[in-house]
């Protein structure tokens, strides 16, 4: 081996020096001009809640919200648009421009429906489209539009409920714990990862599939714990998923919906079959069959049919307002000023019975609605500003067949709408304390 | 010249090492300009700028990204101010959405353009407290659009409400996470307050 000689050793020095300098200044230059991208492409949004169902005699108005792009001066959109409206589900649209208004807090454009359209006896279905006159971008809501509009549905002599002011600290023992973990990454144990931005995060989401086996999303372990009657057994996903929600299918494989609105398709043994970016922007809740409930249109979107991933401009189409029951119907879900919540089981768009049901203590979120026996479950979440507990509701034809409370504290942030299933004729819980994870079950009266 | 050539790609590759990356980067690019004072502030404004956002990152203690749809340098380690990766953390994207002065006492209205690197004084916490001049406490039932949640480590704002009673809420949650509209059932849930933003002028 030759003695390097000193112009070699500084020829070589001044390489790496130059490519050091070079490579730092080119890194600059393509992150400045990123940064240079401070006009990106327009960006719209918008968003809507539906008066899904209505009572007679109400006047309807809807409101939009139009989202562009940040105005230099600091202003909001200057904006227009059109609501396309009809009596019932068929037939043509007639179009309503939308008036602007002075106030956002609840969306800034507004359209109060024709009496003759919101007191129809069939309802109305409609579609928006608003435009930012800044860029020419326009934004339907729902996404699908014509196609897929949203739909309102008058009550007609609901059975009425009224909860009063809601006790708390009345909640109920689960007749069993069905599952338990510790904490670990190990075998038999369910992951807890902590941090200051997220506080804890632990399993995200569960499902109790038709033979009683109790599958939990270990998000932190990126794996499927099931328990079956074999005891436990660990599906892993090679990934780790936080805050996911997850559905087990009867055919065997599993869903599980990203924090970034993908959906995640797998074989019974983890390994991948698809995945499929969801329409809308933000999603709520995961239900078998790999329907999403969806935002900003607030509809049910199936991301795939027949087992294969469907497109999203396909999702939009094949939206619907309300969700599909086992027994071929539909649930709609309205929760309505503070303390109101609206159901109503449908056949088509056609209301075959609805309950609303008023409280005195504010109602949070519907964690759960579904067809139980020859009723309806739900499960809402009652609270004050520095207390909350779940309200289980088993409506029948006549009224309240049985209501009780629910812890609702939880050690670990899950996703959204992920803590209870039902499940062969009984209420699943997933719970999470300070020792470890479980899931408890409620066993419910049936309404006939 | 050989030697010269060889060891520039060295240096290249150096250059590009996770150690010169890391205490980088994003924050090379952002300013320090100061906000422009205005005398409106309207919520579907508010909505426009946390919106802008969306997937522009996330970074702990931070608060400049630009608007190219990306987080420049995702997958940060978590917590750490030093990694000046784009994007802000929670508290940093309420207050600069909120128009809000690096003064505490101050409750004019301020507007600070992506770019510009400010976090603001206050954290979670201090925000659920409804700390500073601009800042105060509502009743969750009462929590509207640009509202906020705030709990003692998270902040997010009401983007709207929706229709399982839960709220479309607009939000800087994590590096994994980063910034984002998420369905999120902060209001009903008693680990986070109410918050709102005095001033709104629509």
């Amino acid at each position: 081996m030759r003695r390097p000689g000193f112009r070699s050793l500084a020829g070589g020095a001044a390489g790496i020096a130059a490519g050091v300098i070079g490579g730092v200044v080119l890194t600059s230059v393509s992150t400045a001009g990123s940064a240079a991208l401070d006009s990106g492409p327009p960006l719209i949004d918008a968003t809507h809640v539906p008066p899904a169902l209505t009572v007679p005699g109400e006047p309807v108005r809807l409101r939009y919200g139009l989202i562009c792009s940040p105005r230099p001066d600091g202003g909001p959109c200057d904006g227009s648009g059109t609501v396309y409206l009809r009596v019932g589900d068929a037939g043509p649209f007639d179009a309503y421009p939308l008036q602007r208004g002075e106030e956002s807090k609840d969306g800034r454009y507004f359209l109060d429906v024709p009496p003759a359209v919101s007191e129809s006896r069939d309802g109305f279905s409609y579609y928006a489209v608003l435009r930012d006159h800044a860029t020419d971008a326009t934004v339907s809501v729902p996404s699908g539009a014509a196609a897929a509009p949203d739909v309102s549905v008058p009550l007609h002599d609901p059975v009425t409920i009224a909860l009063g002011r809601h006790e708390f600290g009345g909640v109920r023992t689960p007749d069993a714990e069905t599952v338990h973990a510790p904490w670990g990454s190990g075998p038999g144990s369910v992951g807890l990862a902590s941090s200051r931005e997220l506080g804890f995060t632990g399993p995200s989401s569960f499902d109790v599939e038709p033979d009683g086996t109790v599958d939990v999303l270990d998000s932190v372990n990126g794996r499927i714990a099931r328990w079956g009657r074999g005891g436990r057994r660990d599906v892993p996903l090679g990934a780790s998923a936080d805050l996911a929600d997850f559905a087990a299918e009867p055919d065997g494989t599993f869903d599980v919906l990203d924090l970034h609105g993908t959906l995640h398709r797998y074989h019974g043994d983890g390994t991948a079959e698809w995945e499929q970016k969801l329409a809308d922007r933000t999603w709520a809740k995961l239900e078998r069959d790999a329907s999403v409930l969806e935002q900003p249109s607030e509809q049910w979107m199936p991301v795939a049919n027949a087992g294969s991933p469907l497109s999203r401009s396909a999702q939009k189409r094949v939206a619907h307002s309300a969700k599909r029951l086992a027994n071929g119907h539909g649930l709609l879900v309205d929760r309505v000023g503070p303390g109101e919540l609206r159901v109503a089981e449908l056949r088509g768009n056609a209301p075959l019975r609805g309950w609303r049901i008023t409280s005195e203590t504010p109602l949070g979120e519907v964690q759960l609605a579904e067809s139980h026996g020859n009723g309806v479950i739900v499960v809402t979440r009652a609270y004050v500003d520095d207390r909350d507990e779940f309200v289980v509701l088993v409506l029948g034809a006549r009224g309240l067949v049985q209501r009780f409370s629910v812890a609702s504290g939880s050690w670990t942030e899950t996703a959204p709408l992920a803590r209870f299933r039902l499940a062969r004729g009984a209420l699943y819980r997933l719970r999470t304390t300070d020792a470890g994870a479980a899931v408890d079950r409620f066993d419910l009266e049936v309404p006939q | 010249m050989r030697c010269f050539a060889a060891l520039l790609v060295v240096g290249f590759a150096l250059s590009g090492v996770s150690g010169a990356q890391a205490y980088h980067r994003f924050w090379a690019t952002c300013n320090e300009d100061a906000p422009t004072f205005m005398t409106t502030m309207t919520r579907d404004a508010a909505q426009d700028y946390a919106n802008a956002a969306r997937y522009e990152g996330y970074q702990w203690g931070g608060g400049c990204w630009n608007y190219d749809d990306a987080d420049s340098y995702p997958n940060d380690p978590p917590q750490v101010l030093g990694t000046h990766g784009e994007g802000g953390d929670c508290s940093g994207l309420t207050f600069k959405t909120w128009r809000e002065s690096t003064d505490t006492w101050r409750d004019g209205r301020y507007y600070w353009r992506a770019l510009r690197n400010v976090h603001g004084p206050y954290d979670a916490a201090a925000f659920r407290d409804g700390g500073g001049a601009p800042n105060h406490t509502v009743a969750k039932v009462t929590a509207g659009v640009m509202d906020a949640f705030a709990s003692g480590t998270h902040i997010g704002m009401i983007f709207t409400r929706s229709l399982y009673g839960g709220d479309q809420i607009v939000e800087a949650k994590c590096e994994a996470c980063g910034t984002n509209i998420f369905y999120r059932t902060y209001r009903g849930d008693s680990a986070y307050g109410g918050v709102g933003r005095w001033g709104w002028t629509g």
